[in-house]
């Protein structure tokens, strides 16, 4: 819409009182049709179909999704607005955590939190006069695989990140290599690892190889959802993780700031995704540095 | 594809308290988020033409739908774009 | 005993599956023009848009295409049947058809288990496909 001249500033805004109020129980039900006849509720048993075709197919498991979760909690740690945030969380908390829906444990599902999150967008040219640095959209892309998970044949990949993430990289005309962090839709710690997987980061099971040694952490050489996420941060759904991609390029993320304060690099270019219903939509979108 | 590159940016972010926080409509937290992005950006709420809200999980037993009018009326808005998203 | 559990809800698209299931049988759509067998029912092929059909049944024979154990009960109904066992059962003509695993422990199911439908009849209108090990 900016881009046909139909507008000039658009508000984008979430808000949803989810822990409080009784809107999730609705939802359960609603949402879940004629699959509660046979107890299939909600996106963790979604996920849970998922994650379990990915062991199938390429051998990952609790091993990996282990990484993302305690990798995302030391991000939280430094993020005093994060739900997580006096929260520190081992590997052996993570391996004594409850099952959910097998293979999915708690740690492995996102937070429910009742809050909001706006962003505001605009042309360029106007966003030099403005308040803030702004976080300038290299590129973007979408794809839609739309099918429900049970009738889904690539829930262990490549899902909707694959074209999306090809789409956005051919705009912004960049590779892998000249991304700095990557705030990703984490509403399950296996979306992390099938979307990174799908963008080319590592290749199917290489995710927690490439993992190991705190590679998303403070500290490590691919920051990935610097906020804690929608893990160990909140939950606004897209909305978590380009708000943070935004305020990490405008370098107003304190001590949990990419850069000298958490021994990572000076954040050029941050990717971040955006999923839909069981990763039945994705979007791509590459924020840069002006 | 038309490229979009290096047209656009991200020039606010709206943050509201978040967690456990009761006693709050959705509505309330929109309002809120919205008008901290656009305070945020610098903006006044006369410069937003275009809205997007996220669509709500179903109300609350204790709140009506959120449609974007609803909020778009709250916020003093009547943009020439308007649509829910998220599925 | 009352049924504690969601019914399907039928309707004019669904509801010669669901009278097959009284009579035991897994009914399914296969488009007259391109031979695609589709799930979940509908007026329109989805490879070919044709809405000529003619009906299938289903040996009820398949494959374990994946699956979830769960721990938590999200509906009370389900409460003392846990942990429970929702699969993704491929059946051999093709479509993949959510259902529960039963007659076996949740930690005996593994991708590729070969499996066969058996019926529950709940009551006088409905009666659910579910599957059991093929040994």
């Amino acid at each position: 819409m900016l881009e046909s001249g139909l507008c000039s500033y658009v508000l984008i805004s979430y808000g949803h009182s989810a822990l409080s109020s009784d809107s999730m129980q609705r939802m359960l039900l609603d949402l879940s049709g004629d699959d509660a006849v046979f107890g299939h509720f909600g996106a963790t048993g979604g996920y849970a179909l998922a994650a379990r075709r990915a062991m199938h197919e390429f051998g990952t498991g609790p091993e990996t999704w282990k990484k993302i979760a305690v990798g995302q909690r030391r991000w939280a740690n430094l993020n005093p607005a994060a739900m997580m945030h006096s929260k520190p969380m081992t590997e052996a908390d993570y391996d004594n955590a409850k099952l959910i829906v097998e293979p999915l444990r708690l740690p492995d599902n996102c937070l429910i939190t009742d809050g909001g999150r706006a962003i505001i967008v605009t042309s360029l040219e106007r966003a030099r006069d403005l308040k803030q640095p702004p976080a300038v959209i290299m590129g973007m892309g979408q794809h839609n695989p739309s099918t429900v998970i049970a009738q889904s044949d690539w829930m262990a990949g490549p899902t909707g990140a694959r074209q999306a993430g090809e789409a956005a990289f051919a705009m912004a005309d960049i590779t892998l290599d000249d991304v700095d962090a990557c705030q990703i839709y984490d509403c399950f710690t296996y979306t992390v690892e099938i979307t990174l997987q799908d963008y080319g980061f590592f290749k199917p099971g290489g995710g927690r190889d490439w993992l190991q040694g705190g590679t998303i952490e403070p500290g490590g050489r691919m920051p990935v959802n610097t906020s804690g996420g929608q893990l160990s941060e909140a939950y606004f759904m897209g909305m978590t993780p380009i708000a943070e991609g935004a305020m990490q390029i405008m370098g107003r993320c304190g001590e949990r700031q990419l850069g000298p304060a958490t021994r990572t690099k000076s954040p050029e270019i941050i990717l971040c995704s955006d999923n839909g219903g069981i990763l039945q939509s994705h979007s791509c979108t590459l924020l840069r540095r002006l | 594809m038309s490229s979009v590159r290096d047209r656009y940016a991200i020039v606010g972010v709206g943050y509201t308290p978040q967690g456990r926080v009761p006693g709050r409509t959705s509505l309330s937290f929109h309002l809120e988020a919205s008008a901290n992005a656009i305070k945020d950006a610098g903006l006044n709420k006369n410069d937003i033409d275009g809205f997007i809200s996220y669509r709500n999980f179903p109300a609350a037993s204790d709140e009506n739908e959120l449609t974007p009018n609803i909020i778009a009326q709250h916020l003093g808005l009547s943009p020439i774009y308007m649509s829910q998203d998220a599925n | 005993m009352s049924y504690d559990k969601p019914l399907p809800k039928l309707n004019s698209d669904n509801r010669p599956f669901w009278e097959g299931c009284r009579q035991h049988e897994l009914r399914f759509q296969r488009c007259s023009d391109c031979g695609h067998v589709r799930w979940p029912p509908s007026d329109l092929c989805p490879q070919c848009h044709s809405t000529e059909i003619n009906w299938l049944i289903s040996k009820g024979i398949g494959k374990v295409y994946t699956f979830a154990v769960y721990h938590t009960a999200f509906h009370p109904g389900f409460a003392a049947d846990l942990p429970y066992t929702v699969a993704v059962v491929a059946l051999d003509e093709g479509p993949h058809f959510m259902s529960n695993i039963v007659g076996c422990r949740p930690d005996e199911v593994k991708c590729d288990m070969p499996v066969k439908v058996v019926w529950e009849d709940v009551d006088e209108r409905i009666t659910l496909p579910k599957f059991r090990a093929l040994s």
